[in-house]
């Protein structure tokens, strides 16, 4: 007979056993909160052979502790304080940091509090097996838990509970080994405390236990030199040690948080994201939407610290010190290039005449500019939120003092990131010699008022320059990409069978054919670009005999495989989207599914999803039905071998005549959709060979060819994506997952009109998309094709970018796409590569009644989280595979270079006070053309003059003039980072300018 | 006002003629100022921001019986501007009668004496002369909603008595959240240089003191795990006693019977202002008998003795719940 023992404590205990708390919730509502303690004697304390603590748990902490420090002699574990994970997780993280850690419930609880993303990487460090992490309950511990004293602090309260918990280890490891008589007294593990904090470092001395600093336990340790790397500056300032002489601010104070909230509220403070500005990095802007232009920031003290992508709050000057943005570039690089990273202790010298430059360029803006280009302009007076990550950098070579290999000594010198939106960061390394010509990852861990640039610490360095391995993931830190294999919980979620699994022969009563169509017999073929893997849609048509015709999209049945709520789903979630690189895709499913089980590969069996239509010879639709199914499909083309087949006259099967069938609606699909108004946008599109067996370069570049086979698919895709999203809305108006495109303001296009309207004489029509089509039609320049195509490029960056949404987020009347003159739409094409479309297929199979949705799926807030997550990814996953692209076209370049010099046509697109931004359409890329003398500039009608060489004639330049560029890519001779640089061949040659 | 309890003529007969009897006698042979034993304990609703229960006449053999009632207050967070807010707060009592306390009255008889209760308790307690300083948040904008609610969980007579005590004890161990006003103001100036101190946020942390900042906006928790402070004024709320009058004679702390035998009673509601006399905040005569003016007086001046010697038991015994709760709890459990 089990003994039973009562845990719960008497009322008279409320104190011991309630923990009470207030919270004040969104909507400003106080709710007292009252958990129940229970406290218990047999939490484990985790100690491996603990000959007091029950086994029905597998402890992980070795008896004896880590012996590998050079000042603790005995075997130890460390307990860290909180401020060592809220500022030190880089260094708890190393795999160099081997020490066994005992981490403290209080702890944890209070790095939950204070950071989610900190919480959410110690969990993941609990979980990982290279590293000895036990948990220690001891707020649940009888001997361990703390109560709140009258008058007590949280704070204080909880340093208390971890000085006990350090206290009661080392009295619990001396009652588990009692010294044996006649036997020396066995020398004792001990446990350590780990903090910066001094006044609870001072306590727990005086308790008696053994703490130490986060920095001198590093020190002595093994491997040192690469750990104090690691160490955030951020830990030090607790220390004591160093004197605090007052520097000069540089930059104002931040308001306190609960400040800058309240000023938002009244309205008297706008929040928004910082965007800095690529070509001048004195200047920023903050997009609220209290104003229709966005806030501009001028010089430092008013961007006051912001790093791109800081959510930030901004106040507004009165309308009188409104400037216009500035139209000179300005290079961090040359502006700043003598400035000291070891000056941190004298900020002025030479700092002053920098500053003055900067204080000229800052001036010289804005004076003497028409009104109308004036902008809100302001300062950020505070930090809602950082949103600082790890970035990818490069040392810049002439801030290094010592340049010995061999040198170990620690230097501090610059990091420059390969963004150029972003502030050179200052380090502190051992390892800087070593680290030059290498990309290396740097976090940031603050930026004080009374320092220029942010401070930060090595993270781990990611290889050469240039060597491929590098670049990519670089590539994909830069822009968030998750790229780790996926794990064991996830693959697990795979079908059994594996490679094997293939859909059961037919029967009624199986549960994978209930409710499916069978579609085996119909001629469905999929069309996709060559080498394509994932394969999620096929089509087909054929005439019915009423005279309309019956056409069909086919989509992956990924939703089958999918299922909610499992750790696959919620990595799909995470990830959002398959990224494609040029040379690698970082997919969102495993592969087994997106290539080969969810893949609608010709000859064989596949479950889909099926949309059917029944359109009218004219291709209006009569009728759709959705239904699961199951296909085979007959064909597997490019869209050059489907181009091919529908344009050979000598073929006449089925198959072939299907092709015709679709393309012929196709076509009438688009002319319907273009006379709604639908924009025909064009954005640098250019094809990367690898290695290319017809060019004799190890890398190439083409343009991107458009078939009518391209324009088949996406129209039947379109078709599609729209009657699934009626079909999704209507049934679940609140939680659908829709896609929309918002219009963009008139005032986005000002500029483009403008320059169009000075320098072409024709005008653009933006009242809306049919008007905005119809009038880029007519830019056309019969002398030069490529003219009406940069318009379209020009007009789309005015654009704002599509986003998914949740239906009962927005007004009815914002769900319409711009850019395909939609009233509604949706993702449901990509389920293998994109997370929306896999939740709309969830959302239509229950609008069908085939499956019950997921709960989830009927919340707003969860359908809105998850995609806002996807709408990220989504955009973050865009900006990786053009900057894989740009890299190859640096590649291609560099190999050409070799050869002789690349000259290319290009056109102007934008004129500064001190060059010209040129767009290669034959690369595809944009490029500076920097003018070192000085230069005539009428902003007014956005050219510039450039005097000849000899001293001849002006020439003038202006924006949509071709012009000649030589192309060559340049190493920064610093900082190794690649560059491209441009200089003009004709008009006129601006080597020597 | 309804007889709760149906006697019968002769029992009523029975309690009267023994009350006019020399020496006085009572049915429980207690002397006719003589209280049943009270019992009282505070914090009972731990999710409440203030609760007691309390129990007159509890049976000792069976541990049950007697007039018991729990009370529990709790703090919302109100608009003024846009909401039911009132600046500087409001308190709103209700009263339920449990339905086993009162198992021979029909629903609507029932509505109508819970009804009858809240309104004297609210009319009483929600006096502007009683109001605590500190239910206000920001001026004009936010304040403090407190509700008081009581529950005659059952009623062996005295229910007023009862219930103005209970009402003291969770309003006396009632405590606010402290809340700090944030406020953002912009710089008056325009220049671009980097300006001083521009927020103004108010350190000292009674949420009355937070009214002489006019544009606060909102305000937030500088510590969510303190229970706060406690109401304003709490040795001011007040406590009621009941006269019961039968002919010449009066009595406290009637049982349900002698309730029903005695014609009249007089409730009268006394704060107890630490630094001046007594003040009547009200006075009640319920029932079918009459009363002469000049008695009135008489009476009055006896129900305030009766009350200080109430307020005096009941101020010792709230500090001692206190105690116990709080000091001796932490004491036991760092000695465990």
């Amino acid at each position: 007979m089990v003994e039973i023992t009562i845990r719960k404590r008497p009322r008279e205990d409320a104190v011991v056993t309630q923990r009470k708390f207030f919270k004040k919730t969104a909507r400003g509502k106080v709710i007292k909160v009252l958990r129940e303690r229970y406290l218990r004697d047999d939490v484990n304390c985790g100690i491996q052979r603990c000959s007091l603590c029950s086994l029905d748990v597998e402890p992980t902490l070795p008896p004896l502790g880590t012996q590998e420090h050079q000042a603790l002699s005995f075997g130890h574990y460390v307990i860290p304080d909180t401020n060592v994970f809220l500022a030190q997780m880089d260094l708890i993280e190393s795999p160099l940091f081997k020490t066994p850690i005992v981490l403290l419930q209080t702890v944890m609880e209070e790095v939950r509090h204070r950071s989610l993303p900190l919480f959410n990487r110690l969990k993941m460090l609990m979980r990982t097996d290279e590293k000895t992490v036990w948990v220690f309950y001891n707020e649940y511990r009888s001997e361990t838990a703390v109560i709140r004293e009258e008058g007590e602090t949280p704070n204080d309260r909880n340093d208390r509970g971890i000085r006990k918990a350090t206290a009661w280890y080392n009295s619990h490891i001396s009652l588990a080994r009692p010294p044996i008589r006649n036997q020396p007294k066995p020398v004792l593990t001990t446990a350590v405390l780990l903090t910066d904090d001094v006044a609870n470092r001072q306590k727990a001395e005086a308790e008696g236990l053994k703490a130490i600093s986060v920095r001198r336990y590093v020190e002595g340790l093994k491997d040192a030199n690469q750990l104090l790397d690691l160490l955030s500056v951020k830990g030090e300032e607790i220390e004591p040690t160093r004197a605090a002489a007052p520097r000069q601010a540089l930059y104002p104070e931040y308001l306190p948080t609960a400040t800058v909230l309240a000023g938002i509220k009244a309205g008297q403070l706008h929040q928004g994201h910082f965007n800095a500005n690529q070509y001048n990095y004195l200047e920023g802007s903050v997009n609220v939407p209290a104003f229709t232009k966005p806030i501009l920031l001028v010089g430092r003290e008013t961007m006051n610290r912001a790093i791109d992508g800081d959510i930030v709050a901004v106040e507004v000057f009165p309308e009188s010190e409104w400037k216009a943005p500035g139209d000179e570039v300005v290079d961090q690089e040359s502006t700043l290039k003598n400035d000291d990273a070891e000056d941190s202790d004298d900020e002025e010298g030479e700092d002053d005449v920098e500053a003055a430059v900067e204080l000229r360029i800052v001036q010289k803006e804005g004076t003497k500019r028409p009104a109308a280009e004036k902008q809100p302009t302001g300062r950020i007076v505070g930090m809602v939120k950082r949103n600082w990550r790890s970035y990818v950098c490069h040392i810049d070579r002439t801030s290094l003092q010592s340049s010995n290999p061999g040198s170990l000594s620690q230097q501090t010198v610059f990091a420059t990131p390969v963004s150029r939106l972003l502030p050179r960061i200052r380090l502190r390394t051992r390892q800087a010699p070593s680290l030059v010509g290498q990309k290396i990852l740097v976090t940031i861990d603050r930026w004080d008022s009374s320092s220029r640039y942010p401070e930060g610490h090595f993270v781990r360095a990611l290889g050469q320059v240039e060597s491929k391995e590098a670049e990519q993931e670089s590539l994909l830190l830069e822009f968030d990409v998750p790229y780790r294999p996926f794990g064991k919980a996830i693959l697990d979620c795979l079908p059994k069978e594996g490679d094997a699994w293939v859909v059961p022969p037919k029967n009624a009563d199986d549960p994978e054919w209930k409710g499916r169509d069978d579609l085996r017999d119909l001629l469905i073929c999929s069309i996709d670009p060559p080498g394509c893997q994932d394969i999620d849609d096929a089509l087909h048509a054929r005439p019915l005999p009423n005279g309309n015709i019956e056409a069909g999209v086919h989509i992956a049945d990924v939703s089958r495989f999918v299922l909610p709520d499992t750790p696959m789903d919620n990595e799909a979630a995470a990830r959002g989207t398959t990224v494609y690189l040029v040379d690698k895709r970082i997919d969102m499913l495993p592969e087994l599914l997106g290539t080969n089980l969810c893949s609608l590969r010709p000859h064989v069996e596949r479950l889909a999803f099926s949309v059917i239509w029944e359109l009218s010879p004219e291709a209006e639709i009569v009728n759709v039905r959705f239904t699961k199914s199951v296909i085979a499909s007959k064909e597997a083309f490019t869209y050059e071998a489907a181009q091919l087949r529908k344009d050979d006259p000598n073929m006449h099967d089925d198959l072939t005549k299907s092709i015709r069938l679709l393309n012929d609606l196709a076509i009438k699909l688009k002319a319907g959709r273009m006379a709604a108004g639908a924009l025909n946008l064009a954005s640098p599109e250019v094809k990367i060979h690898l290695d290319s067996a017809e060019s004799s370069d190890p890398v190439d570049v083409e343009q991107k060819q458009l078939l009518e086979t391209n324009s088949l698919v996406e129209e039947f895709m379109l078709l599609a994506n729209i009657s699934v999203a009626r079909k999704i809305q209507e049934t679940f108006p609140q939680t659908a997952v829709l896609r929309r495109h918002m219009p963009p303001p008139p005032t986005n296009f000002e500029k483009l009109k403008d320059v169009l309207l000075k320098r072409t004489g024709r005008s653009l029509d933006v009242s809306s998309s049919g008007a905005l089509a119809a009038s880029l039609d007519q830019c056309i320049d019969p002398n030069e094709p490529a003219f009406n195509t940069l318009v379209r490029i020009m007009a789309t960056r005015c654009m704002l970018s599509a986003e998914y949404f949740c239906s009962g987020s927005v007004g009815r009347d914002t769900f319409g796409h711009y850019g395909l003159a939609s009233p509604i739409y949706t993702h449901f094409t990509s389920p293998i590569r994109r997370y929306a479309d896999v939740l709309a297929h969830r959302q239509l199979s229950a609008a069908i009644s085939y499956s019950p949705l997921h709960p989830s799926l009927h919340s707003k807030p969860y359908v809105e989280r998850v995609l806002d997550v996807v709408n990220r990814r989504h955009r973050m996953a865009q900006m990786a595979s053009r900057a894989s692209v740009e890299f190859y076209v640096g590649l291609a370049l560099k190999a050409r270079g070799i050869s002789g010099t690349v000259t290319e046509d290009a056109f102007v697109i934008r004129t500064f006070r001190n060059g010209i931004n040129v767009f290669v359409s034959a690369l595809g890329i944009e490029g500076l053309v920097m003018f070192k003398r000085e230069i005539q500039f009428d902003a007014e009608n956005y050219t510039v003059s450039v005097p000849s060489p000899n001293d001849g004639a002006p020439t003038t330049i202006s924006v949509f003039d071709k012009v000649r560029v030589k192309i060559d890519v340049e190493k920064d001779p610093n900082t190794q980072r690649g560059k491209v640089k441009m200089t003009l061949v004709s008009p006129v040659n601006s080597a020597s300018l | 006002m309804a007889n709760l309890t149906s006697i019968s003529k002769s029992e009523k007969s029975y309690i009267q003629t023994a009350l006019e009897a020399v020496p006085p006698l009572r049915e429980d042979g207690r002397a006719l100022y003589d209280f049943r034993a009270v019992l009282l304990a505070t914090g009972v609703a731990p999710l409440a921001n203030g609760s007691a229960r309390i129990n007159i006449g509890k049976n000792p053999e069976e541990g049950a019986g007697g007039t018991e009632i729990l009370a529990a207050t709790k703090l919302e967070v109100e608009t003024v501007d846009s909401g039911d807010g009132v600046d500087g707060g409001r308190i709103v009592c209700t009263v339920t009668c449990s339905p086993a306390a009162y198992p021979l009255l029909s629903m609507n008889a029932l509505d109508e004496l819970q009804y009858d209760y809240t309104t004297t308790l609210h009319q009483v307690l929600s006096h502007p002369s009683l109001h605590p300083r500190n239910l206000g948040i920001l001026p004009r904008k936010k304040s403090w909603l407190l509700n008081l609610d009581l529950v005659v969980l059952s009623d062996a007579g005295n229910v007023y008595d009862a219930m103005f005590m209970a009402a003291r004890a969770a309003l006396w161990d009632t405590k606010v959240p402290i809340t700090r006003a944030v406020q953002y103001t912009a710089k008056k100036s325009s220049s671009s240089k980097p300006v001083d101190e521009k927020m103004d946020t108010d350190e000292s942390s009674s949420g009355f003191d937070t009214r002489q900042i006019p544009s606060a906006q909102d305000f937030d928790l500088p510590d969510y795990w303190d229970e706060g402070e406690v109401l304003g004024g709490r040795e001011l709320w007040p406590l009621a006693v009941t006269l019961n009058i039968h002919s010449s004679v009066h009595f406290l702390d009637a049982t349900s019977k002698e309730e029903a035998a005695a014609p009249l009673k007089m409730m009268a509601a006394f704060a107890f202002p630490s630094t001046s006399s007594p003040t009547i905040q009200a006075v009640r005569l319920l029932g079918p008998g009459e009363l002469q003016h000049a008695r009135l007086q008489t009476l009055l001046s006896e129900a305030e003795r009766f009350g200080q010697e109430m307020y005096d038991a009941l101020e010792i015994k709230l500090r001692d719940e206190d105690f116990r709760r709080n000091h001796k709890a932490r004491n036991r459990f760092a000695q465990r």
